[in-house]
């Protein structure tokens, strides 16, 4: 069976997983795919370059040096990271557009890009200006109080106090303008009507140490993220932002349980390469983004994360339905908050 | 008791296997080495032997970003003294008296003055880390917010008007070409695009690394460029004479004042050596009996500056161990040579694998010691480079700041940055405007800058929320207070404003204000 034919039919069976928790993955998403392929004409017979718009120490660094190590694995071929962090993405994504068409450079990018060009379309479109290789983390965020917290102890009391502080209440978050932080938050404040102080941290640790110090109240992110926190017993979650209970936060309320009605937003991070390049060349990328997923490091890297508590796995079909309901979402999220949508 | 037990088990796992030794050793020289050369600095190398540490244990993985880390913070010294290029942001203010040291014939009396101070430093840090790391970790992050780290960050540029330039206007103008500098691509809160100029490179801001290598580096080739077509160009004076015993002794103050100085800053999440190094240098100016002298090549301010990055190191182990928070980005690549290996540093890393920490602390420990001792046999050759004709060797110090510009983001932009940095330098340089000002309001004022909305949405951005933060307030005053001080000196009383050494001479500064 042709790759391409095996992809389409592998992608019409990802899009059927819905993003729900409490579902056992036992197998991995590629098992099927073959273990190895021929070289297209000789195809890479150099290293490959991955633009990495952040810095290596952070979420995307890290997912990028897992992928590009698994792919090494995979194929024996090497992946130099080229980090181009700034401007929220941007800088990486302009210089990524800047490369030659040849198959020798590929893009990590994070769920950034479809909101930039949610809120202006002259951005790039992941999902129509590039080739989604694969979508490799995607995950969801809860709301953190520290564990030692008294004035509060689940999402009910918690929104209590909130309410009754008119305003005083603050939570850490990255709330730059139309990020996925300050969409859920209003989501969450126009459906409890509390009013919450959001305190943007770009970095994690300032954003962590500021809960753990009791500089702010609660913190919103990721579990993967504050793992360290929740496995020492120091954060507890006291809402999934997900429809319903993953089962590894099986006593943590979901939006469902508390009466919250909206649509989750997640944050995902993939792999693409410039439209335009050989279709030989295309296909034996996408091979070998999508069967390094399931390679043993990069695995047990995304369970390090709890990047397996959902379905993380989106092939390039996947992933451009994925950007596409993402980036529709976003817009009408932007309208409905009265910015200006380009 | 117990601590001093731990130590000695974790230098004995450290010793007793030939490949932690050998680990060790990498850690130490190539840590030294990377930290020489500018922009291509330890994080280069961590960069590139993180994946590699999948295959050390974990305790080696993490002994040898540890002690890179050590290292790698001294290395910067000496191309900061002997050259005028920092080899990392934090050992910029080496150079404000290192490299003038260097250009009176006293190269080899800065370079020792940095080892001895950087090993000290880092080797008291290192002990005050072993001794009571929790307990220190969760009185910074509860003590210590964006108010806070504003406040200081405010005492901080007050004090560092006052260095460099000719006059009170001239700092300050300083200050604010750099926070002006600063304030260039996306907002740091709220994201917005500021003076972009419809460039996409522009969101990224102006790196303070290229900016550094332009203002200091380049603008020197071309002031001693200039002396060389003029036929003033004098070579530095080669010496080895190491500062004696005395004359340390003699700055003993500084140096317990740097290593406080120095230890707070890298508690802070996100704060570090740079802002030590700073705080350190502008404290020695402010408390001298002879600030005038500073930027003419005092010894006290390569004291100040290197004793305070150094202590800075153990200091930013403590909230990484303890609590997971990495302080800066080598710290936060230690994150993930700990997640390789199954382990999440944070509170339980004491319970479940104290072992580990142990070896970690030793190694940092003797890391420190080794500084004392490569430093001396490294600093008798080095020196030598000076020997280099300066038509040699200004091609190759433009090469390596090139290089080094261009590595940080791998973005041209930042080469040409450094260039039109060098160029401004050269003339500003020669109107008495102060370099070092600029560069410290560009580094404080991206700190500053985030940490005051942070802080303003904390406070519901009411000024007052101040005064019920005591340790803010007390930083806000003692900033005033300098202010105060500045304006004083500036139109009360009389000083003679020294005159420039083409260099960063400072001004009579005002007296210590603000205690």
């Amino acid at each position: 069976m042709r790759l391409s034919k095996y992809l389409a039919g592998s992608a019409i069976a990802i899009a059927t997983m819905a993003l729900s928790a409490n579902t056992a993955y036992a197998a991995c998403a590629t098992d099927g795919l073959p273990s190895s392929m021929t070289k297209p004409d000789g195809y890479p017979a150099r290293a490959l370059t991955m633009v990495v718009p952040y810095g290596p120490a952070g979420g995307s660094g890290q997912v990028a040096q897992a992928m590009a190590q698994a792919v090494t694995e995979l194929t024996g071929v090497a992946i130099n990271r080229d980090h181009k962090p700034g401007g929220s993405g941007t800088v990486g994504m302009t210089a990524y557009m800047a490369t030659p068409k040849d198959g020798y450079t590929v893009l990590e990018h994070i769920d950034d890009a479809s909101s930039a060009h949610a809120l202006d379309s002259t951005r790039p479109n992941p999902a129509d200006d590039l080739i989604p290789l694969v979508t490799s983390q995607i995950t969801f965020s809860q709301v953190y109080i520290r564990a030692n917290e008294t004035r509060f102890t689940d999402w009910e009391s918690f929104v209590k106090w909130v309410t009754e502080q008119n305003g005083r209440a603050t939570i850490a978050n990255v709330s730059k303008e139309g990020s996925m932080e300050r969409v859920t938050m209003k989501f969450i404040t126009d459906a409890t009507g509390m009013q919450i102080q959001q305190i943007s941290f770009d970095k994690g640790a300032p954003r962590y140490g500021a809960l753990a110090g009791g500089q702010v109240d609660a913190l919103f992110e990721q579990p993967g993220d504050v793992r360290n926190f929740l496995d020492s017993g120091k954060f507890k979650p006291i809402l999934t932002i997900l429809k319903e209970r993953p089962s590894a936060f099986a006593d943590v309320p979901s939006l469902s349980d508390v009466a919250l009605d909206f649509d989750p937003l997640f944050r995902f991070r993939g792999f693409y390469v410039h439209k335009g390049i050989p279709q030989d060349r295309l296909e034996w990328l996408q091979w070998a983004f999508q069967k390094a997923y399931c390679e043993e490091s990069y695995q047990k890297y995304n369970e390090s994360k709890f990047m397996t508590l959902i379905e993380s796995f989106r092939d390039t079909e996947g992933s451009r339905e994925l950007i596409n309901t993402t980036v529709m979402q976003y817009r009408d999220v932007y309208k409905a908050m009265g910015l200006e949508v380009k | 008791m117990d601590a001093f037990n731990n130590f000695l088990q974790g230098s004995v796992t450290l010793f007793s296997d030939p490949i932690n030794i050998l680990i060790f050793l990498g850690g130490v020289i190539g840590g030294m080495l990377f930290g020489a050369i500018p922009g291509v600095s330890m994080l280069t190398l961590a960069a590139i032997l993180l994946p590699f540490t999948a295959h050390l244990s974990a305790e080696q993985g993490i002994m040898l970003f540890s002690v890179m880390y050590c290292t790698g913070v001294y290395g910067g010294a000496i191309t900061a003294i002997l050259f005028n290029i920092p080899g990392a942001p934090e050992n910029a203010p080496t150079a404000f008296d290192g490299y003038p040291m260097t250009k009176n014939g006293q190269a080899g009396k800065a370079v020792g003055a940095a080892v001895m101070c950087s090993a000290l430093g880092g080797v008291v840090s290192t002990i005050i880390m072993m001794a009571a790391t929790a307990p220190i970790a969760d009185w910074a992050i509860s003590a210590f917010g964006p108010p806070e780290i504003f406040a200081l960050v405010f005492f901080g540029l007050a004090v560092a008007a006052s260095v460099g330039a000719k006059t009170f206007w001239k700092g300050w103008l300083s200050i604010l070409i750099g926070l002006m500098i600063a304030v260039v691509g996306l907002d740091p809160v709220g994201g917005i695009e500021r003076y972009d100029f419809d460039m996409p490179y522009l969101l990224a801001g102006i790196h303070f690394i290229p900016t550094i290598l332009g203002f200091f580096a380049v603008s020197e080739i071309f002031v001693q460029a200039e002396k060389k077509v003029r036929g003033s160009y004098t070579a530095p004076k080669l010496s080895v004479d190491f500062p004696s015993l005395s004359e340390l002794l003699a700055h003993k103050f500084a140096v317990i004042r740097s290593i406080v100085i120095g230890f707070f800053c890298g508690i802070l999440p996100g704060i570090g050596a740079t802002l030590a190094a700073f705080m350190g240098y502008n404290e020695a100016v402010r408390w001298s009996k002879t600030p005038e002298e500073f930027g003419k090549g005092k010894l006290e301010g390569v004291i100040s500056s290197e004793t305070a990055n150094n202590a800075a190191t153990g200091a930013a182990m403590i909230p990484l161990l303890a609590l997971g928070l990495p302080g800066g980005a080598l710290t936060a690549m230690m994150v993930g040579v700990f997640q390789m290996h199954d382990m999440q540093p944070g509170p339980l890393v004491f319970l479940t694998s104290a072992d580990l920490v142990w070896v970690v602390f030793a190694a940092m420990f003797y890391a420190n010691c080794s500084i004392l001792l490569i430093g001396f046999l490294e600093t008798k050759t080095i020196i030598n480079l000076l020997r280099i004709p300066f038509q040699f060797l200004a091609p190759l110090i433009l090469l390596l700041a090139t290089v080094g510009a261009y590595a940080v983001r791998g973005l041209t932009i930042d080469i040409v940055v450094m260039f039109l940095a060098g160029v401004v330098g050269f003339f500003l340089r020669r109107s008495g405007y102060s370099i070092a000002g600029i560069v410290l309001g560009l580094i404080l004022g991206k700190i500053g800058e985030q940490t005051f909305a942070q802080a303003m949405q904390m406070l519901h951005f009411e000024w007052s929320g101040f005064f019920d933060r005591p340790i803010a307030f007390g930083l806000l005053i003692a900033g005033f207070l300098t202010l105060c001080g500045s304006i004083y000196g500036a139109f009360f009383k009389k000083t003679s404003a020294p005159s420039s050494t083409g260099s960063d001479s400072p001004p009579a500064p005002p007296p210590p204000g603000g205690g």
